[in-house]
């Protein structure tokens, strides 16, 4: 059964009196914690200034997602997600209009940029050839690292974006 | 730099690229999960290296090592995330039985352990550029779900204006947000 808001509260004020540290301890963020229980399932966040995208799920279907912390609202992202896409992985800069997405699409796992402020998709290719798996951004969004399956090998490849 | 940039769903090509490798046994070892500070100048990733996975912290665009001493030692590590200026570096670690997110201040040395519910599974994080948030994907009962915290009670800001490269944290004229 899923525990409700209360008792993931209770959990939460029980494992924080009994990490037993002196000081000062993370404080969750009950309202947007709600939300995000009620969203379905949801893994990769990736937070940037106000902003945090993550993968969200309902019914078998997962998708992108960007929400506006301040406001404690998901922003629309027209033409990023697809029903036949598949997210892996995702991160967002600190004007939230970068978003990065590693995706499986008809058979074939690809790294795209969307730019919000556009409604744009590109995709950035793999070169030399490689799988990617897993991007990070930095935070003006004019570099991203992904992680890249190449020669049988993980690697981390640098890329600066326009 | 030349760029080609087109429309929807169309490729961009002549991108500034290189390979994170920095040379000798790194580039023939399996490094994952990168994890870029706010400012790119350090990148954090996880390397394989005799079977055992370390957090691996790098200066850029040089690949200096730089040491993450309070992690080293509860491998298995996952899930790196950097601050702005790289101040703190957050992941996953081993303690016990339990996997446990943890903050490496490398300003003032400090290790801050996020406590978890026991009955719930830490399997990935992202740390806010400014570390005033933590995010958390914590796996309860199969089902995978996104928590986030308030860090601003425990940690000092690191932002743009803020330097970490003396050692000694952040100047007073700074700290405050």
């Amino acid at each position: 059964m899923t525990p409700g808001p209360l008792q993931l509260a209770t959990a939460w004020a029980t494992a924080l009196l009994l990490g037993g540290c002196s000081g000062a301890m993370p404080v969750p963020l009950p309202a947007l914690n709600r939300q995000l229980e009620q969203a379905g399932t949801s893994r990769e966040p990736a937070l940037a200034d106000r902003w945090m995208a993550l993968i969200s799920g309902r019914g078998g279907r997962e998708q992108v997602l960007l929400l506006d912390l301040q406001r404690q609202l998901p922003v629309p992202l027209p033409g990023l997600n697809r029903p036949d896409a598949q997210p892996l992985s995702v991160a967002v800069d600190d004007s939230g209009d970068r978003i990065t997405v590693v995706r499986q699409l008809e058979g074939r796992t690809e790294l795209v940029l969307y730019r919000r402020s556009l409604a744009s998709l590109q995709v950035i290719p793999m070169v030399p050839a490689g799988v990617p798996h897993q991007v990070s951004l930095r935070a003006d969004g004019r570099e991203l690292a992904v992680q890249v399956s190449r020669n049988g090998l993980w690697q981390v490849d640098l890329i600066r974006l326009p | 730099m030349a760029l080609a940039v087109g429309g929807c769903d169309s490729q961009i090509g002549w991108l500034g690229r290189r390979n994170a490798g920095g040379g000798g046994f790194l580039d023939a070892s399996n490094r994952q999960e990168p994890a870029l500070s706010g400012n790119g100048q350090w990148l954090a990733s996880v390397i394989e290296r005799n079977g055992r996975l370390s957090l691996l912290l790098q200066r850029q665009p040089d690949g200096q090592i730089v040491p993450v001493r309070h992690i080293r030692g509860h491998e298995p590590h996952s899930s790196p995330s950097l601050s702005w200026n790289g101040r703190y570096v957050a992941a996953l670690v081993q303690q016990g039985s339990q996997r446990l997110p943890v903050i490496e201040d490398r300003a003032s040395g400090q290790l801050v352990r996020i406590p978890l519910p026991g009955d719930r599974t830490a399997v990935k994080l992202s740390l806010a550029p400014d570390a005033q948030r933590l995010a958390l994907e914590l796996v309860q009962g199969g089902q995978r779900r996104v928590q986030v915290f308030d860090l601003s009670r425990m940690l000092e800001p690191d932002r743009p204006a803020d330097l970490v490269e003396r050692g000694g944290g952040p100047e007073p004229s700074t700290q405050q947000p």
